[in-house]
């Protein structure tokens, strides 16, 4: 009396992965790139924030002065406001006559873009046309923010203080930590990943916004189960190494919290990807700290009523304090 | 009770419950599709065992 095994036990094994994936990677990587810059008129290189007042306009070639004289010429305003234009103070054409300043009478958020019109561009005597320009920040530079500050500046357990259980739990060790950590930031990908699609297409529509917990605890673990049944399956080693931590994870309230923030703030895919990654190492970099201080610590001389977990929350509060001297800190 | 709550509630019921028949298809799905073979005969041996610890 045997149970059938698998029809796919005579199968070969799987071809070795294919080489060109890193190049596609690099390829999509260069594109994203690019998308950030760009102008939108052909006599116009750059245009950008250079203060918080000050928007620095970069041409081909250098423009006649008397055309630059002329505050006519430009006008600039919010892109979803275009009835308000800003009050331009001041406008300074550079020596070489291709670097033109618009300064602007009143602070301009660089979070909004900026619509920018130049009329009738003179250069060398002959029109070059109207250019309708888009400033805006760099689009990777936000995604890298979002990443850098889930990552380091809002880390998740030393300055949310989520996640603790699992922190102290899987930190003794630095195998197991680095394992942990790298479990935690797959599955927080993939939660994260699919909750933004069942949040923007299921949840929103239909107007279930207040069943979130609900549905997002219950993809959590959907997640948790779909790595454990496919890992199993296709790398046993790999599966092996993670063991018990892959089930941990559902106990882990960072995995729930990003979720949570992403429907919160409305952010885009890429957006709720930056933040879910940057949450994953984020915790990877704290285990990885914790554990190595941790394993030090076993050979440390500390009173009989502080050793084991005591100095470990020491330790895990100093490293918080630590981590407040990012705080505030802005890039882009 | 206000017949828009019920509405509401129902709505919420078929949608979750669309949800989770469509996962739970899913992974039934997936725990057939990456079925890993245990040999019968560990768990009879195991069964026969005492197995205090």
């Amino acid at each position: 009396m045997t149970p059938p095994l698998s029809h796919r036990t005579d199968r070969p094994a799987p071809a070795t992965r294919h080489p060109r994936q890193p190049r596609i990677a690099l390829l999509l990587l260069c594109l994203l790139l690019l998308c950030g810059c760009g102008a939108d008129h052909r006599f116009v290189q750059k245009a950008e924030f250079r203060d918080s007042r000050e928007i620095v306009i970069t041409f081909a070639g250098p423009v006649d002065p008397a055309w630059a004289e002329n505050r006519d010429h430009f006008s600039v305003y919010e892109k979803p406001d275009p009835d308000i234009p800003a009050q331009i103070d001041r406008v300074e054409l550079g020596p070489d006559g291709r670097v033109l300043t618009l300064r602007t009478s009143e602070p301009i958020s660089r979070d909004i873009p900026h619509k920018v019109v130049l009329e009738e561009i003179r250069s060398g005597g002959v029109s070059q046309g109207t250019a309708h320009l888009t400033v805006k920040k760099l689009y990777v530079g936000h995604l890298f923010s979002i990443l850098i500050g889930a990552m380091i500046i809002q880390n998740f357990v030393f300055s949310k203080y989520l996640g603790l259980c699992v922190f102290f739990g899987t930190s003794r060790k630095k195998s197991t930590a680095v394992g942990m950590g790298v479990t935690f930031t797959i599955v927080i990908i993939a939660a994260s990943m699919m909750s933004w699609f069942l949040h923007q297409f299921v949840l929103k529509p239909f107007r279930l916004d207040y069943l979130q917990i609900v549905v997002f605890i219950g993809l959590v673990s959907l997640t948790v189960q779909g790595v454990d049944t496919i890992l199993r399956k296709v790398n046993p080693a790999l599966f092996k190494a993670f063991g018990v931590y892959l089930v941990l994870v559902i106990a882990n309230c960072i995995v729930i919290a990003v979720p949570l923030m992403l429907a919160d703030n409305e952010y885009t895919l890429l957006e709720s990807l930056m933040l879910a990654a940057g949450a994953g190492l984020g915790f990877l970099i704290a285990l990885f700290l914790m554990s190595s201080v941790r394993e030090r610590i076993e050979f440390a001389d500390i009173p009989e009523s502080f050793r084991g977990l005591p100095i470990a929350f020491v330790v895990a509060g100093l490293f918080a304090l630590a981590f407040m001297g990012f705080s505030g800190m802005t890039i882009y | 009770m206000d017949p828009v709550y019920i509405k509401l509630a129902l709505g919420g019921l078929t949608v979750l419950g669309c949800i989770g028949v469509f996962f739970g298809i899913g992974l039934g799905l997936a725990a057939h599709r990456f079925a890993v073979e245990v040999d019968p005969r560990i768990e009879a041996v195991q069964e026969v065992l005492a197995g205090g610890q």
